[in-house]
């Protein structure tokens, strides 16, 4: 701004020599700063949100967890020292002992608070988290399980938002006939029993992650469409909208750039409860055989196989139960943080 | 407001219609054997394929198949699933079972989750808000099954308060405990929705002006707030209902309970495959879930003018 | 299949004709007597079933837990005692003429059915016409089994069903003709198959509707129905006080309660709410650490045995598993005992045969079939070294050297399944470099389904004896035999089975004998199958129940004789 020159300055012929202005002129003499308004900055809109978000101590704290659970889910295993599908067994006396069932250990610990070791063949094996029913090291399979539920959480929800959001706003706004049949639709593949989908899909699809990933894709979405439905038949009689059409706004730009923003609160939170539907559809879908295939594992197979044995051997559950809780706590926290920094609030300026 | 519940209602028996047929076909697309066994040979099974009518084009098995409904009232009996025993003497009980568990979940996660979802969103940041995100992180993060494991290990067998397992003979003492470990899942998600609902509702400016008004209290919030907020959570009750309604398979399962949420998995992935069961019980799913979106969509009008007044002109 | 349960039946009757004409000849002994002290004022025994009971239709019901509310309730013409053998029941005595083809069964005088109306010889001729002509899952138990005369031909349609060789020759008098003898027809008569129903009553009913409740359900046993619906989770018996042996049944009633998981089970055990459970293995672990339930386990044979069917087409994995080599390298590669004692651990035996112990004795010497397991030691025990060299022998000819198989299994099929999959895909690669081992589970319906269409490479699989001779298995595995699910082929073997069920060994019992356990080293020989092990129950029992009888074949426990205190 200061190194533009003044066109009509140079346009009046000036006789003596005219004193010619020079950038410091230009600038203000006082401090800097003083023009600035922190309160009302002519800042970009994310970086708004950044600064929103990272004010506040929850949002961050959610994201140093879910953060910290996602370092462990990929390095996790590589601390333990065991593999994943790993049995660990001794041979004692010919006979081949599976270190199946054993509870939490850390030998050094043990022997600091009783000062003997394990009487077992497995004395000097650290298990964090136990062993389960198999033999195989809990903590590398939670970190494993989380890996696998993460993936499987992280694509499904993202494709499910596009999905079910556009799905569901274009239904709300043009309403009528083209609203009655989309819903119509959203009710038969609704309707049609989950495990019926999946062991259709399963017969022209080989088993595993993916298709567990595109069976929770076919009907996660309803779920969200309805939500961005509801939100779009509140918001589009709404004045801003009505200002938008007037000023000759496109059908899509109403859609995309005005209303969507505005729904992004229930949808995050919606997400929130998207996760572990997903994680347990994933666990349930094994019941037709489609799910995580053995010896590979996942947070919702873990609970699953720990419910099996949850009062004669309890400690088999808590783990993927804590990890799950302190994912959803974290995408609690970040998902509030989001929403009052996408849209502010008064009291927040 | 008639006509509009009249055409929803016609729309809603012709989508009904649809999915029958999209599940007959589904169905006998999955892989399994109606009747599977080992012991029996090929011509046994080809007789009793024929006597179900299973090699008919699948067009006149569909056509028979609604013709019996009407005509007889009867949805097949079972092949896989209690063979040979007409569906129509299953079911009842199943459904009756289901629903009242499901219901009185349905009751109890709507009040309790509304009414900490309020607390919250009124003490926003503070203790009872961070009390509800816990509650509500608690309750989608632990699976129905094991609050129904813990609950019956410490109400039932540590200190016997309810039976151990279901009993019809005492129906509501037995419905608490599943109906409570099935509800926790709904407290969550309405507690959650409805504290970020009222919150966000709270912020608006249509809130600020009747509170420059002078309105506060109760008729605030009732009037303004919650009936504005209350808009996404009927949608997220929807599916919650229908949900409940149609059983829970491990729950039902461990407190003994005769449900459908179990006769859905043992009608799939039992012994085999049993079609009359998988259809029968997808149409009742179906209703279900029409049957409510129409509700769902008239309380939008109640709740929203707005709507209403859309839904006319549509 | 069906030629084989043909050529099966007669072999079987005319060989064990001779061994048991001796204990037969006219059941007039009593019940071996139990010690009950009698009198109607005993408990009810809670008891847990493990599935839902599926149907309490004598002709429909095709699972252990039916079998056994069915026989709570009705008596056929004879009942099992502790051991298993036929003691009578509805008939009093009974004569065997023509060689032990024509059988006359005298009905007792005091038999009633729970309305009033006496038990009569039109009942059984009722209920097995019905049977026969609604040829269910079990129909062949009239036709291959049972040898009843005209059976096959009326459900091949061939014949009237009036012409079944079952006739009342008066209200007490029955009379049955066989085809061909069979020598164990009177231990046939306890499997619920050939129960009775009453006529009248079940003509006075709704279509579809006998033994869907107690109302539409007759009893002429120790128990009446109280409380049943089909696929209720809870049903409840009570004390026939009409039973012409009601004086010696203590129990006031039996209250079942269908129990979703073990691990439920043995918390309902140690609360009170069941007297008799059924538990995994890792439960089994759990109770015998456990003050209150230690003493209480009691285990009993499941009868079924667990094995790995390999598919030998070469519509699948290429045809390798054809190359006996490789299926013995996989077989040598499996510790049994490992997978008994760290996986299953309800007291399963490890097993070594392709028939299993325990369920099969020689009527000669009463020694089992399969008492010795050493007998294949050097095909199918656990030795690595030996593993490798019979896979370094598959990989020269075949002239390959990695393998890739997948193992199919049924997750629905009990709780210790998974685990030994897991566990076999283990042994299995740690033993063999270059084997590559995947699993896949499904349902059991889909596992078979596969296995039938021949679409499967290896398949963990169990069959269950239908009747305790060793040919029961044995028979799975001629040419073409529908249950022979990896299509191998062996012309001396099927000589073997021809000659031990219609040809040269038939009257030869010991000699039959001998040629089975030919006929069993071919099996095992070429590896076949591999066999895993043999299923045991591990159930708790509360101290203050006595007198249940366990049986691994036809009808699981049976509560006539049991007492709680």
């Amino acid at each position: 701004m200061s190194k533009k020159r003044i066109p009509f300055l140079n346009a009046a012929p000036v006789t003596e020599p005219a004193y010619i202005p020079t950038d410091e002129d230009f600038v203000f003499k006082e401090n800097n700063d003083i023009s600035i308004d922190k309160n009302f900055a002519s800042q970009g809109y994310w970086k708004g949100v950044l600064v929103r978000f990272f004010k506040k101590k929850r949002p961050t704290l959610g994201l140093i967890i879910v953060l910290v659970i996602i370092i462990l889910a990929l390095f996790g295993p590589l601390i333990s020292g065991y593999g994943n599908t790993e049995i660990i067994s001794a041979n004692v006396d010919g006979r081949q002992v599976t270190a199946s069932s054993i509870s939490p250990r850390v030998p050094w610990i043990h022997k600091l608070f009783t000062g003997e070791e394990y009487d077992d063949p497995f004395a000097d094996h650290t298990f964090i988290f136990g062993t389960d029913t198999v033999g195989r090291d809990l903590f590398t399979r939670t970190c494993n399980g989380a890996r696998i539920s993460l993936l499987i959480a992280f694509v499904t929800i993202i494709i499910d938002m596009i999905i079910g959001m556009s799905y569901g706003l274009i239904s709300g706004y043009f309403g009528g006939v083209a609203d009655a049949t989309m819903q119509r639709f959203v009710e038969i593949i609704y309707s049609v029993p989950r495990l019926v989908i999946v062991s259709v899909l399963a017969t022209f699809m080989p088993k595993g992650v993916w298709l567990v990933i595109v069976a929770l894709l076919l009907t996660e979405w309803i779920g969200m469409s309805k939500i961005s439905r509801a939100e779009m038949m509140r918001m589009k009689d709404q004045e801003c909208i009505l200002a938008s059409r007037t000023l000759g706004a496109k059908n899509g730009r109403i859609i995309f750039r005005d209303v969507l923003p505005n729904t992004i609160g229930p949808i995050i939170t919606q997400v929130m409860f998207s996760i572990p539907t997903a994680i347990f559809t994933e666990a349930f879908l094994s019941f037709v055989g489609v799910g995580i295939v053995l010896p590979q594992c996942s947070v919702g197979s873990l609970i699953e196989d720990g419910f099996n044995n949850i009062t004669t051997i309890p400690y088999q559950i808590i783990p993927p139960i804590i990890i799950l809780a302190l994912l959803m706590l974290g995408f609690n926290f970040i998902g509030d943080g989001l929403r009052e920094a996408l849209s502010p609030s008064i009291e927040d300026m | 407001m008639a006509k509009y519940i009249l055409k929803r209602l016609g729309l809603a028996i012709l989508t009904i219609f649809i999915i029958t047929l999209v599940l007959f076909i589904l169905v006998r697309i999955m892989p399994g054997n109606p009747f599977p066994s080992e012991r029996m040979s090929a011509e046994q099974i080809a007789a009793k394929r024929l006597e179900m009518g299973l090699d008919d084009p699948i067009v006149v098995q569909f056509i028979n198949y609604i013709k019996n409904i009407f005509v007889n009232g009867s949805f097949g009996k079972g092949s896989s699933l209690y063979n040979g025993v007409p569906i129509k003497s299953v079911l009842p009980a199943c459904i009756s079972n289901s629903f009242r568990i499901g219901g009185m979940a349905i009751l109890f996660g709507t009040i309790v989750g509304l009414i900490l979802g309020i607390c919250a969103a009124l003490n926003k940041n503070h203790f009872l808000d961070v009390f509800c995100t816990v509650i509500s992180i608690i309750g989608v993060c632990v699976p129905s099954y094991v609050f129904m494991i813990y609950l019956q290990y410490f109400f039932s067998y540590k200190i016997t308060i309810f039976p151990f397992y279901f009993d019809k003979n005492q129906f509501l003492l037995s419905a608490v405990l599943p109906a409570i470990s099935l509800s926790l899942f709904s407290i969550a998600t309405i507690a959650r929705f409805t504290r970020n609902e009222m919150v966000e509702v709270m912020d608006s400016d249509y809130v600020l002006l009747a509170q420059a008004k002078g309105m506060h209290g109760a008729p605030l919030i009732t009037k303004h707030i919650l009936r504005n907020a209350l808009i996404p959570i009927v949608t997220v009750l929807a599916p919650l209902i229908v949900d409940l309604l149609t059983g829970a398979l491990v729950v039902e399962k461990i407190y003994g309970i005769n449900g459908i949420g179990k006769l859905m998995v043992d009608a799939i992935a039992g012994e085999g495959i049993d079609y009359n069961y998988v259809l029968a019980l997808g149409i009742i799913y179906s209703a279900l879930y029409t049957a409510v979106m129409l509700v769902v969509d008239v309380v939008y009008g109640l709740l929203d003018p707005r709507i209403r007044v859309t839904a006319k002109r549509g | 299949m069906k030629t084989l349960k043909k050529l099966l039946g007669v072999a079987l009757a005319a060989a064990m004709v001779m061994a048991l004409a001796a204990c037969g000849g006219g059941g007039n002994s009593t019940p071996s007597g139990s010690g009950n002290s009698g009198g109607a004022s005993g408990k009810p025994v809670k008891a847990m079933l493990y599935t839902n009971v599926m149907s309490l239709d004598t002709n429909l019901a095709t699972d252990g837990d039916s079998f056994e509310v069915i026989a709570d309730c009705i008596d056929g013409l004879t009942q099992m005692d502790a051991d298993g053998a036929a003691v009578p029941a509805i008939a009093e005595s009974w004569d065997i003429e023509n060689d032990g083809t024509l059988y006359t069964f005298h009905l007792r005088d005091d038999a009633n059915w729970s309305n009033g109306t006496p038990v009569t010889a039109n009942d059984f001729v009722f209920a097995w016409q019905r049977g026969v002509l609604g040829n269910e899952e079990y129909g062949y138990m009239f036709s291959d089994i049972g040898q009843i005369k005209n059976a096959q031909a009326i459900m091949d349609g061939t014949a009237d069903v009036t012409t079944l060789g079952v006739t009342a020759k008066d209200d007490k008098t029955l009379v049955v003709e066989l085809e061909v003898p069979v020598s164990y027809f009177e231990s046939l008569m306890y499997f619920p198959t050939f129960y009775p129903i009453n006529q009248e009553f079940y003509e006075g009913l709704e279509e579809g509707t006998y033994g869907t409740s107690p109302d539409t359900y007759l009893s002429n046993g120790a128990f009446v129905l109280t409380d049943y619906l089909p696929g209720t989770a809870s049903l409840s018996l009570k004390k026939n006080d009409g039973y012409y042996d009601a004086a010696k049944v203590s129990l006031s009633g039996i209250e079942y309660q269908v129990v979703g998981s073990s691990d439920n089970a043995l918390s309902a055990f140690k609360n009170g709410s069941l007297d008799i459970v059924m538990v995994n293995g890792d439960q089994v672990s759990a109770a015998e650490t456990d003050a209150a339930t230690k003493d209480n386990i009691k285990v009993t044979g499941a009868g079924y045995m667990w094995y790995l069917s390999f598919s030998q087409t070469a519509n699948n994995a290429n045809g390798y598993l054809a190359n006996a080599n490789l299926r013995l390298a996989i077989t040598n590669a499996l510790d049994r005992e490992a997978l008994v004692d760290n996986y299953v651990k309800d007291g399963s035996l490890a097993t070594y045969t392709c028939v299993p112990p325990q369920f099969a004795a020689s009527s000669t010497t009463g020694e089992d079939f399969s008492a010795d397991q050493t007998r294949f030691a050097d095909v199918c025990s656990f030795d690595a070294a030996k593993a490798q060299d019979y896979l370094k022998k598959a990989q020269e000819e075949l002239g390959v050297n990695d393998f890739k198989f997948t193992i199919i299994y049924g997750n629905n099929e009990g709780d210790e399944v998974a685990k030994v999959a897991q566990a076999i895909q283990q042994q299995i690669q740690d033993t063999l470099p270059g084997v590559t081992i995947e699993l896949s589970n499904m349902t059991k319906a889909e596992r078979l389904d596969k296995m039938q269409n021949d679409n499967y490479e290896i398949a963990l699989t169990r069959w269950g004896p239908d009747y305790a001779d060793p040919m029961t298995y044995l028979g799975m595995w001629i040419t073409n035999n529908a249950n022979n699910y990896g299509f191998w082929s062996n012309a001396e073997y099927d000589q073997l089975i021809a000659d031990c069920t219609t040809g040269a060994y038939v009257t030869d019992y010991d000699a039959r004998w001998n040629a089975m356990y030919d006929a069993e080293t071919l099996v095992m020989n070429e590896a076949v199958i591999a066999p895993l092990y043999t299923k045991a129950n591990a159930n708790i029992i509360a101290s203050n129940v006595t007198g249940v009888e366990f049986h691994p074949v036809a009808l699981n426990r049976v509560y006539k004789n049991c007492i709680v205190q």
